[in-house]
Formats: structure tokens, sequence, C-alpha cells
């Protein structure tokens, strides 16, 4: 009442603060990660942000576990240059390529944006993926953290669907034909390929179809990555950041120390983003021609390991099949909590389930090998 | 804390809000250099280059004389634009359609001669003789704010 | 017996024309013709009558039978050479005048029978108008219609004809353009010798007769020497370096080699084409090296149209050179190939000046991490001071 804004004298913050809770608006800030805990919205947002920055907290910016915050990061930078992106394009078969070329072009930092869109989400993708490999493999997904396996694999996969959405959206030679490759792959799966037929309406992108991938890349699958996002980072909060047992919780600090080292965190990510997007831009290539194919296309490099494994089980299995077991797959993934009845985190008590995951990966990394080299002869 | 004589903490201080400003501005030249870079986004591209409308500006109507022809450079399809009256501009495409070299206008003559294969087009696009069999298709020009403007 | 004959013509004709009832393979042929539809009958060549249904009656009276091939020009002139009957059609009527002037023509009226009458390349019965592509004298089949005897070498061999003028035609650039690519513009042999008068062009006719189309050539190759000393050694003008029918395109390999037909190796004149060729050549590549740059620019992507556009000129530029090439003139042909190469050097240093632009980039990536460095050693300070604060 009466007494703090006298306290706080002339000042524009005393003036909004007695108009606003302006505490309680910045306390999204925690969802994301930003923040340790809630902000105390009764307090002043200058002394609730003083008393969350002397809070005790072990910093998360060191690895293994900077890679959830990285990959927030890399969503923020993502997000600015997607909106950025989208003053410019166009979503219709017609006028894509030429909007992207006269972003492209002739806008100022137009290239720079683009290129840095374009490298952020490679980024991403592996981050998240390294992020599943390294739970599985610390064991990370045995209670109470079932949820948070489910969300990171979750995580992992609209990623996947955000980047194979983005890929059309140019309407060049190689994304277009790399989408219709994929989403063939697609298609084999059993519900997935009708649903997908269902709501793509069609092997063949036609401007309808661009349409859909623009709005679920832009809005759909933006929207339900932050979701998730704040689902990951709600779930943390709760059951605590994740130390494999003997690891020291040393280095800890205030929260203000963390936030010093996430600070640095993105001045480095940017660093590397600006220096990927100038040194490494992707290719300008021709517009998407849906009568001449190109040589060389293969799907995008995450579905060639269904890809090639898809096509190689022998044609006595009916395809419906294969799908059905990829999906077996993913289920298994997904719910791989609960189907682990191993005891503890550490590597002894865990022994089948660490040979398995390496033999997983040495196979998933073989099937993506062969669904590399399938294309080679075509 | 130091309880020294009252000079030097006043150096000190001096110094140190120097410093301080000297870093706030250092960090703040990123804000700023994002705030540049995200304005010169911003700035809508001029309208000569939007290729993909289809749409050429060729200059000043009122330059062009009665009877007169300006040539268009566009790519590889470069057009003239013909005058033809007080008030009508025609605009044609500056490429012989017997083999596709580029036509002069003749002004004398009032017509476009192929140096060729000696094919000639009245100033309509009309054959009047030579090779080449079909006439030049016209472009839709018209005149904005005394600029010619076509739609190719 | 005779009247259901008679009932059994009169319902199988479509007109009062009995000599199909014995000839019915002719009346096939016939029906398809342009004369079967002006309602020309077998009479007016043929002569007899049309109505009689024995032979006897049918072949009496001015029946001639199958007509000599010697009297075949002037039983056609009968109507073709006639004004009046012809003016309805609008159709010239100056074939037969034509014809007596030909080669054909005066070889037949000498008694050689073997040339080509009316008969050989329109056919007799089935004649078709030359717009129709079924006839024999489309444009498009005329090579096929001339060769049938101008491709047959023991036909020609008493003549002293030789090659097979057909074949080499359809081998070269007209006859590729006219016979595969379907272009109707194209010459046939009668653009070049005449189709009723049908002679082999003089000498000194040879430029006009190419300059029908190849006009601008042909005023450059009558302002230079070849043209009066060509016709003084009896060399065909154009057909000299270019052949008769084997016509090949435009290529300026050919200044190396068939200028030596004539001129010595050692020749101004040779020199004289070694230059042209140079001048023609090195603008050509300096165009190409041009284009490549385009391309290379268009990559990246930079805004090429306007390079894309003077590339254009500059090349039109060297296209038009090659009919001035023709005059020997050296000066006019530097003048284009000059203004050429010009073009596509102030393109090449252009493009290589915005290309040369983008490397400043590295540079503006290097200045960003020096920023980037001393803003993180700015932070990792602030970082250690917020540690020694937070553990007093």
């Amino acid at each position: 009442m009466p007494s703090e804004p006298d306290r706080q004298g002339p000042s524009l913050r005393g003036w909004l603060e007695e108009r606003f809770n302006l505490t309680e608006m910045f306390s999204f800030l925690t969802s994301f990660g930003l923040f340790p805990t809630e902000l105390d919205a009764r307090r002043p947002l200058k002394e609730a942000i003083a008393e969350a920055l002397s809070r005790p907290f072990p910093s998360y910016a060191r690895w293994p576990r900077v890679l959830g915050i990285l990959s927030i990061l890399l969503f923020l930078f993502l997000g600015v240059t997607g909106v950025m992106l989208a003053l410019y394009y166009q979503p219709t078969a017609g006028d894509a390529y030429g909007s992207v070329t006269t972003l492209v072009r002739d806008v100022s930092c137009g290239s720079f944006v683009h290129h840095v869109h374009g490298w952020a989400a490679k980024l991403l993708i592996l981050i998240l993926l390294i992020r599943v490999w390294r739970f599985y493999f610390q064991g990370m997904y045995k209670g109470p953290r079932e949820a948070l396996w489910i969300v990171s694999i979750l995580l992992f996969l609209f990623a996947v669907a955000a980047d194979f959405t983005g890929r059309l959206l140019p309407w060049d030679q190689h994304g277009y034909w790399q989408t219709i490759r994929g989403m063939e792959v697609l298609g084999a799966l059993p519900v997935g390929g009708s649903l997908l037929t269902f709501f793509v309406g069609g092997a063949s992108p036609d401007t309808l179809v661009l349409l859909r991938f623009y709005f679920l890349h832009v809005v759909a699958l933006p929207l339900l990555l932050l979701c998730l996002f704040y689902l990951n980072f709600s779930t943390v909060r709760r059951v605590g950041l994740s130390f494999s047992p003997g690891e020291s919780r040393a280095g800890a600090g205030v929260f203000k120390v963390h936030l010093y080292n996430l600070v640095i965190l993105a001045a480095l990510v940017f660093g590397c983003l600006v220096t990927l997007a100038t040194l490494l831009p992707s290719p300008y290539l021709a517009p998407a021609d849906p009568f001449s194919t190109p040589a060389g296309v293969r799907p995008a490099w995450y579905l060639l390991a269904s890809h090639a494994f898809l096509q190689s089980i022998p044609t006595l299995v009916p395809s419906w099949l294969r799908g059905l077991l990829l999906e077996a797959i993913l289920a298994c993934c997904l719910l791989l909590p609960f189907l682990d009845r191993s005891p503890g985190r550490a590597a002894s008590q865990r022994r089948w389930a660490l040979i398995l995951g390496v033999g997983v990966l040495a196979l998933w990394l073989v099937f993506t090998w062969m669904g590399y080299r399938m294309e080679v002869g075509r | 804390m130091t309880s020294a004589p009252n000079a030097e903490p006043e150096i000190e201080m001096g110094r140190r809000s120097a410093l301080g400003w000297l870093v706030k501005g250092f960090l703040s030249l990123w804000a700023i250099g994002a705030g540049v870079a995200g304005i010169a986004f911003l700035k809508a591209p001029e309208k000569e280059k939007r290729p993909a409308e289809g749409v050429v500006r060729c200059g000043s109507f009122s330059a062009l004389g009665v009877g007169e022809a300006r040539f268009i450079r566009h790519g590889a399809e470069p057009l003239y634009v013909i005058r033809v009256s007080e008030t009508q501009v025609l605009a044609l495409p500056a490429i012989c359609t017997h083999l596709r070299c580029v036509l002069k206008w003749n002004q004398a003559r009032q017509t476009f001669d192929c140096p060729c294969h000696n094919g000639a087009f009245d100033k309509n696009g009309n054959v009047l003789s030579g090779p080449p069999t079909r006439p030049l298709a016209p472009y839709r020009a018209e005149i904005q704010a005394d600029e010619v403007v076509v739609r190719t | 017996m005779i009247a259901a004959l008679l009932l059994a013509a009169a319902l199988t004709s479509s007109t009062s024309n009995q000599c199909v009832l014995c000839h019915p393979d002719v009346r096939v042929l016939f029906d398809r013709s342009r004369h079967h539809a002006e309602e020309v009958t077998c009479t007016a060549c043929h002569g007899g009558n049309a109505q009689a249904i024995t032979v006897e009656s049918a072949h009496s009276g001015n029946f001639r039978g199958v007509p000599k091939r010697r009297d075949i020009p002037a039983l056609c002139a009968t109507c073709h050479s006639d004004v009046e009957k012809m003016r309805p059609y609008n159709l010239p009527t100056d074939q037969y005048a034509l014809y007596q002037t030909s080669k054909h023509g005066q070889l037949l009226a000498k008694g050689d029978e073997r040339v080509a009458v009316c008969i050989d390349c329109h056919g007799s019965h089935e004649i078709l108008p030359p717009e129709d592509p079924r006839s024999s004298t489309y444009v498009r089949n005329i090579p096929a219609t001339c060769g049938k005897c101008h491709g047959d070498a023991k036909l020609m061999a008493p003549y002293g004809l030789q090659g097979n003028p057909a074949a080499e035609f359809a081998a070269g650039v007209h006859g590729t353009l006219l016979l595969e690519k379907g272009n109707l513009e194209a010459p046939d042999c009668t653009r070049c010798h005449g189709a009723h008068g049908a002679t082999p062009p003089g000498v000194g006719d040879v430029d006009k007769i190419c300059g029908q189309c190849h006009a601008t050539t042909r005023t450059y190759f009558l302002q230079g020497p070849h043209k009066t000393a060509m016709d003084k050694a009896g060399l065909p003008e154009c057909a000299a370096c270019h052949d008769r029918h084997d016509n090949r395109p435009a290529d300026v390999g050919m200044l190396d080699k068939v200028c030596l037909n004539c001129h010595g190796a050692d020749s101004a004149q040779a020199k004289l084409a070694l230059q042209m060729k140079t001048s023609y050549a090195s603008a050509s590549e300096e165009i190409d090296q041009a284009h490549a740059l385009v391309q290379r620019a268009a990559a990246i992507p930079l805004y090429v149209e306007d390079y894309q556009a003077r590339l254009e000129e500059a090349r039109t530029a060297l296209l038009e050179s090659l009919p001035v090439m023709h005059s020997l003139n050296l000066a006019s042909v530097e003048s284009l190939t000059g203004r050429g190469r010009g073009i596509a050097r102030e393109v090449e240093s252009e493009l290589n000046g915005k290309l040369q632009g983008r490397r400043w980039r590295m540079v503006g990536l290097l200045v960003f991490w020096f920023y980037l460095l001393i803003t993180l050693a700015l932070l990792v300070r602030f970082r250690r001071r917020a540690v020694a604060e937070s553990s007093r």
C-alpha cells in the first residue's frame, strides 16, 4: 500500500510499479529456464530480481547440462531470424522463390539472416539428438525423469519436423525434391502415412501443400516446441538438475554467476552462428522444376536411416509391416522408462541397456550410411 | 573498505565511473549494431530490383518524342518502347521472330530492321519484308506518372 | 441386260463419268486431287467420251490415251496458260513459258524425253496444290521430288551431273531447318533454282540468289574484292566457299582453311583471314569468360540482369561482324568485334569489383570476432567479480 511507492521516490520504475505488477510480468522468464525459481510477485521487481540473483545455484551452463539451455538459445535465434524472414517470404508456389531471392540478394543483411536461420536449425537438431543420447547413456530417464525423457524425444522429433517443413519453403530444386523423397519415406509408415496424406493431400507439393507446410513451420511447430521447452524446464525445476551419481555439485555460486555464464554462452553461440553463416553459406539453387529431377537428391539426413531400413528388409515382409516395425521402435524409445527394469542409474547396474544403446547407435549410423550410399547410383 | 584521505576515493570513483561508462559504451555498440542491422533489414527493396513481378520501368514518357523509339535492356529479352502518338505508347520485344537477333530501330523509315537476314517490321510489329513469319507480339504498356511501365 | 448395266452404272457413278467403271484404281487417285475437286474431268486431258459405257465409244473422238511425254507440257498449258480460265483461281499462267526457258524444257525441245515434265513433279492423277502437305510439290517434299531424278547417279551421269544434291542439301543447315525442324522459311530447291524455270544459276548470279535472304552478307560481299575476282575466275561466288547444297552454319574456323583453297599460306590474304579470325575468336572468348563470371555471380546470388543484357548486346555485335567479314574490310570487322570485346571487359571488371567487395566480409568477420572477444573478456571479468562477491 502507500508506503512502498513513497520509498521508490519519483522514478520511472516507481511510477510503473504503482500501476503494473512488473514482477509478475517478468516471472515468465522462469518458465523457459532463465530464472531458477518463480519471482515473488508480492515484491517490487528490483528486490525480487536481486533476491533471485543472490540465491545459491549450481550453474548448469557446463557440460553436459548445457545442452538444454543451448537448445533454447538456438531456438531463440531461430525465432528471431524466422520472424525477420517472415517479413519477406511469400508462401505461394509462384512467388516463394522470387521472395527468397529478393531477401537474399536485395535486402541488407537478408542473406545473413537467412544463413543464420539455416545454421541454427542444423545445430538445434544436432544438439537435441546429442541430448537424447546423453540422457540414455547416463540413465537420465529413470524415475522421476520419465516425463523429461519423453519431452526430450518429442522435442527432437518436432524440431526435425520443423526442419523438414522448412526445407520446402524456398521452393528451390533441392528442397522440393528432398521433400518428395522424404514424403515417400514418411508415407510408408502405416498410421503416419495416412495422416500425412490426409493433411498434405498427396505426394507432390503444390501451392496448397506449401501453404500447409508454411503454417506448420511458422505457427504450429514453434508453438508446440515452445510448449515442450516449457514442459522441459518446468520438469527440471521439479526433479532437479541431472547430476550423474558421483558427479560433484561443485562450481556452485549464486545465480548471478550462472547468469553471466549464460550471457557468455549466448555470445559464443552467436559468434559461432555468424562465423558459420559467413564462411559456409548454403548455396543458392535453381527454382523448383516439377518436371526435372536433379541428380543425387536424397531424403534429409535424419530420414536416411529409416529410408534404408524400409528398403533393405526383404520384400517378403509387406511394406506396412516394415513401417509398423519403425513405429514400434519409436514407441519403445518413448516408453523406455517403463520398459527398463534395471534398479539404478549407475553404469554397473545398466550394463544391458548400455550395450543395447551402443548397438542401436551403431545400427543407426550404419543404416544412415547405407541410405546415403543407396542414392549414389541414381 | 578503505579509510584513505578523501582525495583518493574521489579519484578512484572518477576513474571507475569513466571506465564504467567506457565499458557501457562498448557493450551498447552491440545493441546499436543490432538496431542498425534490423532497421536496414526492414527497408523495403527498391522497385527496380523486383524481377519476379515482370514489370519493367522504361523511363520518362515526355522525354520520348512522337515517332521515336527507346531501347530498354531487360536481361535476355530487351524491348522497344515507341511513342506512336501524343498520348499512346507501344511496347514491342526487340528480338526478331526469325532467328532471334536484336532488332534496330530505323528512325527514318520508322521500321525495326534486323541486321541478320534483312527482316523488317513496321512500328506496330507487323512483318514488312524478309524471312520473319510472325509479327512482334506487343506487351502491355501504361503511362504512370509520366513513366512508361511495361508488363512482360 | 443393258438397261440393268446402265442402271447399275448410273447408281454407282457419282457423276456421269463412266471412265471409272474400267479404271477404278485411277479413280481412287484422282478423287484425292485438286482437279477432281474443281470438277476437271478425265476427258479434259485424255479426250474421249465420258458418258460412253463401251470401250469403243469411250475411246472414240478426240481420245488421246496416255499422252506422250513430250506433249505433256503443252497439254497442261491448254488450261494453265489460259488467263481467263486461271483468273478465278488466281493462279499464275507463266509456268509453260518459264518451263520452256528451263534446262528441262530446253532439253525436251531437243528431243530428250528423260527430263522432267509436269507429271514428274506434280504427279498425274493425284495432283494436289503446293500448300497441301501431302502434295509432292509441298515445300518440304520438294527436295525428295527433285531428288527422285537428281539423286540418281545413273540417270544424271549422261548430263555430267555428279553428286547427290538432295542428300547434300539434307545434310546442310537449310535442309536440316526445312526437313527436320519444319521451318518453312528455309529455302528448298525451287527458291534458288526456280521452279518451272529451273536452271542452274550463272556464276555471277549466285550472290543475288543467296542474297534473297542473306541480304546483309551480300551487301558486304559486293563491297569487297571477291565479287569481281570470282566472276572473272568463273568461281560460283558464295558456293565457292560455302558449298552449293551442303551449307554449313557460319563458323570462323573456316577462315583458316577455305581461304587457302585459292590463296597461298604466306599470302597477305591468308594473313587477313587469320587476323579476322583472331579478332572474332578473342572477342568470343572474352564474352564467354564474362558469361561464366555472370553465372558465378548469379549463384551467390547477385543482381545480374543488367550484365546479361549487356552481354546480349556484345553477342549481337559479334553476330553482326560475320556478314561484315565478307567485305574483307578489317577495320569494320574490328570495330564490331572490338565493341563486343569492350562490353565483355566492362562487365568482367565491374563484376570482379563486386566479387572483390565481398571479400571485405572476411575482414568484417575478423572485426566481429575481435569485438566479441573483448566483450567476452569483459563478461568473464564481471563474472569473476560476482563470484568474489558471492563467496564473501
